[in-house]
Parts: structure tokens; sequence; C-alpha cells
């Protein structure tokens, strides 16, 4: 039996084992010889059947560290305190039973599987338990069982482990990538500046006085500066989307269609584009970002226009768990095996002379969207024009 | 004040090629900006200038200290400064017009709008404005 310590764990503690136990794992340490050991949390009121289990674990293949608990109170201060390999609970305990004990577990979010060992339960009340998040539920009458039910609950739990410590290792190279990303095109706008501004001077004063090579060699550095500080720019807009602090709110998509449609007057007015829009949702977002959604994807429709002018509807459907939101063009559409293209940063389908720009618009879109939780994609044939759709996850209650 | 001398040399290019003819001096810290206007140390013969144009980020004392420290002395606060910087961080616009800064620009990143702005500066501030004495 292990000693009780004082009843106040702090927060700040417990915040941190959970912290540990998310981040490094719990592989229960090796012994001398490299056979496991694991620390059992034993739930049982009856003294010969907590025997029982015991003795049954020996067939487990691990070496076993056990504590025997029967009150509530009890198992909770210990699942707290402690890091266990695996609960086994009885099913009926008085005042309690087998389905809080997996409740109390989830509620102190600590991953400890736990094994349920109990006399007849019937199916419906089995399946429950099981429902409810228990790793397995064994027979007192069948505790041969018991080792291999023991053992799959603490591999799962091992590859539950391993898979968040991959997920949180993902998520933290991202978020480097991100900020490399950032810092990067923010702090080579500074010499860039510098680069673009005095190959101008080298140009204005002396074209035509060095020999023809100087001029074309100053023009190349020239255009390269200007095209590399475009580059730069774009990815920093990039790098930028989801940077905000604030915090998404309520925002109508009509009104973001409305000022999208404003900010690109001059270039429907060229073209005669017709824009329909109705009844769109209202979605939870970064106002301006979902602008700069509508007003992408609405400029790269009227820009990729076939010979009749630019027909453009934008229509939105309710689904279980999302809206689905598509733009629909008459435009020149993209071949099926480039549908994924369009969206990679700075990849272009067309030359710079064919249609001018960056390839930063899609990109962005395609940012936007998968940083609300939703999806972007585009349907098209060449000529047939195209349908881009983006889904965007339902208000939360 | 401007600690990038790319800059200075390029305001210098510029208000030079103009017709009207200017008197420039330029420091490169903030330290250094102070002692010119309180003309101590080598800056003891140095002119009180029209116009200040500054650099937001300088070493030593940086640009916002400088500005703050100029609009809160009686001596100098009469003096029209013009921020002139890379920053375009809404916070750095609003605290610089917050502090006293007479005028907030940023520093193009081509030849012919720098030149735009500069020229323009230098017309508004030091040809229409009238300044106090």
């Amino acid at each position: 039996m292990q000693i009780m310590q004082t009843t106040e764990d702090s927060v700040a503690s417990k915040a941190f084992r959970k912290h540990q136990g998310h981040t490094e794992g719990r592989e229960a340490e090796p012994d001398v010889e490299g056979a496991r050991k694991i620390r059992v949390l034993v739930v049982e009121d009856n003294a010969s059947d907590s025997e029982l289990m015991l003795h049954a674990l020996k067939d487990v293949g691990y070496e076993s560290e056990c504590e025997v608990v029967q009150t509530a109170d009890d198992f909770a201060d210990r699942i707290r305190r402690n890091k266990y390999d695996i609960i086994l609970a009885d099913y009926r305990l008085p005042g309690w039973n087998g389905m809080e004990t997996v409740a109390m577990v989830r509620q102190e979010d600590v991953d400890i599987p736990v094994v349920l060992v109990s006399g007849a339960l019937g199916e419906l009340k089995a399946v429950e338990c099981i429902k409810q998040g228990a790793a397995d539920y064994v027979l007192k009458d069948h505790l041969a069982r018991l080792p291999q039910s023991v053992r799959r609950a603490i591999e799962e739990r091992d590859l539950r482990d391993e898979n968040r410590r991959t997920q949180e290792e993902l998520a933290r190279s991202n978020r480097d990538l991100e900020q490399f990303a950032y810092v990067a095109s923010h702090d080579l706008q500074e010499p860039l500046r510098m680069v673009a501004t005095y190959t101008q001077l080298l140009a204005e004063r002396y074209q035509g006085k060095l020999d023809e090579n100087a001029d074309k060699y100053i023009h190349y550095a020239v255009e390269g500066a200007l095209r590399m500080q475009t580059l730069v720019k774009d990815l920093l807009a990039f790098s930028r989307v989801g940077r905000k602090q604030e915090a998404p709110r309520e925002t109508d998509c009509n009104l973001a269609v409305r000022d999208a449609i404003a900010n690109l007057q001059s270039l429907i007015q060229e073209t005669g584009a017709r824009i329909d829009y109705e009844a769109l949702p209202v979605l939870v977002a970064d106002p301006s970002e979902l602008l700069q959604l509508f007003q992408n994807l609405i400029g790269n429709a009227i820009k990729f226009r076939g010979a009749e002018p630019p027909e453009i509807r934008i229509t939105a459907r309710k689904e279980k768990k999302e809206w689905l939101v598509s733009i629909k063009d008459n435009g020149i559409g993209i071949e099926p095996h480039h549908a994924e293209d369009v969206f990679v940063i700075f990849k272009r389908l067309h030359t710079r002379e064919e249609y001018p720009g960056s390839g930063i618009g899609l990109a962005i879109c395609k940012k936007i969207v998968e940083h609300n939780q939703g999806h972007i994609w585009v349907e098209s044939q060449p000529g047939k024009g195209s349908t881009f759709q983006f889904t965007w996850p339902l208000p939360s209650k | 004040m401007d600690d990038n001398p790319a800059d200075i040399d390029l305001m210098y290019e510029i208000l030079g090629s103009c017709k009207r003819r200017y008197h420039v001096s330029s420091v490169s810290d903030g330290e250094e900006a102070i002692s010119f206007l309180h003309r101590r140390g080598r800056h003891s013969q140095a002119p009180t200038p029209d116009l200040v144009i500054l650099d937001l980020n300088l070493p030593r004392k940086d640009g916002r200290t400088v500005l703050k420290e100029l609009k809160s002395d009686s001596l100098f606060c009469k003096i029209p400064i013009v921020v002139f910087t890379t920053s375009q961080a809404s916070s750095d616009i609003a605290s610089s017009y917050a502090l006293g800064a007479n005028c907030y620009l940023r520093k193009p990143g081509n030849l012919e709008e720098y030149r735009a702005v500069v020229q323009s500066m230098a017309d508004f501030w030091l040809g229409f404005a009238a300044l106090p004495q």
C-alpha cells in the first residue's frame, strides 16, 4: 500500500503531469533485464477477488506493481497523483460502479485504460461500458483472459501515445515552418528594398553611358529585384493568414461578397462580368479573411475568363455538419489532373505573359479555409468553366 | 535620423536634385539625434532644423523614444517631425501620431515612389507649410 500524501494536489502539478503524459508518453520503464514493469490500480472491495486478479496478472508478461482502492474518493485521488498503466475495476462496488470509474478517468483527462472485471453483466451493460470508453471487460469466472486483455489495452495505449507524440511533433514543425516563412519574408523586405532602389538608380544614371550589355544586365537586375519583391510580399501575405490574435466571429458571407465585388469593381466593369449570389450563410470567420477568400475566388474566375463575358454564380448549401459554398464560372476551365496544383503556392499553369500574377491567390484561399477546418477543391473541364467549392463548419452552439 | 547609410544617401540624392536648395544633416542613431539638437559634443555648431525626418528603428535610442523626448521638450516640440520608416504596423502608426509626430510615411520599395514621397514631403513641409521661426 502506498502512503497517502497530503490531500491537495496542486493544479499546477496536475497540469504538469498531464503535459508530460501528453508530450513524452508513458512507456513503462524497462527494469534491468529489459522486461517491462507496469503500474496497476485495482478497484475492488472484496479482498479475495482482488487477490484473484493479482494472481491472474502474473501471466501478463510484465512485472507489475499493484495498488488496491475501494472508495471513489481514494480512486480519484490516486489517478490524479500517480501515473498508472492500467486500471482493473470491479463493476459492482458499494456506492458506485464500473461505469463511473470510466467516467472519472475520462473527466481527469488522463489516458489510463480501464478493464472492467465483473460477474455476469449482461450484454447491454457490457456494450455500454465499452461505449463509455472502457478498454475491455472480463468476467470474474474467466480471469484466464485477463492477461491478454491487459496486454492489449496497454499496447493500444502505447500506440495512442505514440500517435499523439507524432501529431504534436508534426504540429510543432508546421508552426516552426510558418514562423520561418513569416520572419524570412518580413526581414527580406528591407535588404530587397535597397537592391531594388539602387539598381533602379544605377539604371537611371548610367543608362546609355556604359556599353549595351551593361544596360541589359542592369535591366535584368532591376526586373529580378522587382519580381522578388512581389514574391516576398505575397509570401508575407500568405504567412499572415491565421496569425491574427482576434477570435473569429459571425460573419455574413453576403456582405463579404458585396465588399469583394466593390473591391473588384474596375475589373468587373472592364470585363462585363456578372456575379449572382443569394442567401449566403453566416459563418464564424475572421471578416477580413472571408473577404479575401471571396475576392480571390471571384477575381480568379474573372481573370481566367473565356471568350464570353464572365458569369459567376455563388451558392451555398447546408450539409450535416458544414456549409458547402460553390463559386461557378464560365471561364477557360482546368485540366482535371491540375485540379490540385492550382492551390499550391507559387504554382502557375500559364506563363506570366498569358496571365500575370505570382500564383498566390488560391494558396491563400486554401490556407484560410483549412485554418477553419474546411476543405477547398475545384471541379472543372477545359472550356467548360470551373466550380470552386469549399466547406466551412457550422457555427457551434 | 536613420541608421541605414543607403537611405541617407538616397535622401541626399533626391533632395540634392530638387530645384529648391536644402541644407541636409544626418545622424545615425537616437543618442546622436538628441546630441545634435542640443548641440552637444561634435554637434556644437549644428543648426536647428526646420524639419526632422525620423526613422523608427534606430540603434542606442529608439526612434519612438527620440520622438517622445523631442515632443515633450519645450525647446523642440515645435519642430515638425516626419516619421519615415519601413514599418507598416498599425500600432506604430497610431503610437507615432499619439506621441506627436506630424506625419507618418512609409519608405516605398522602388525608386520612383521613393522619389515621389521624399519630394512631396520636402515640397509640403519646406515649401507650402508655414513653419515657426
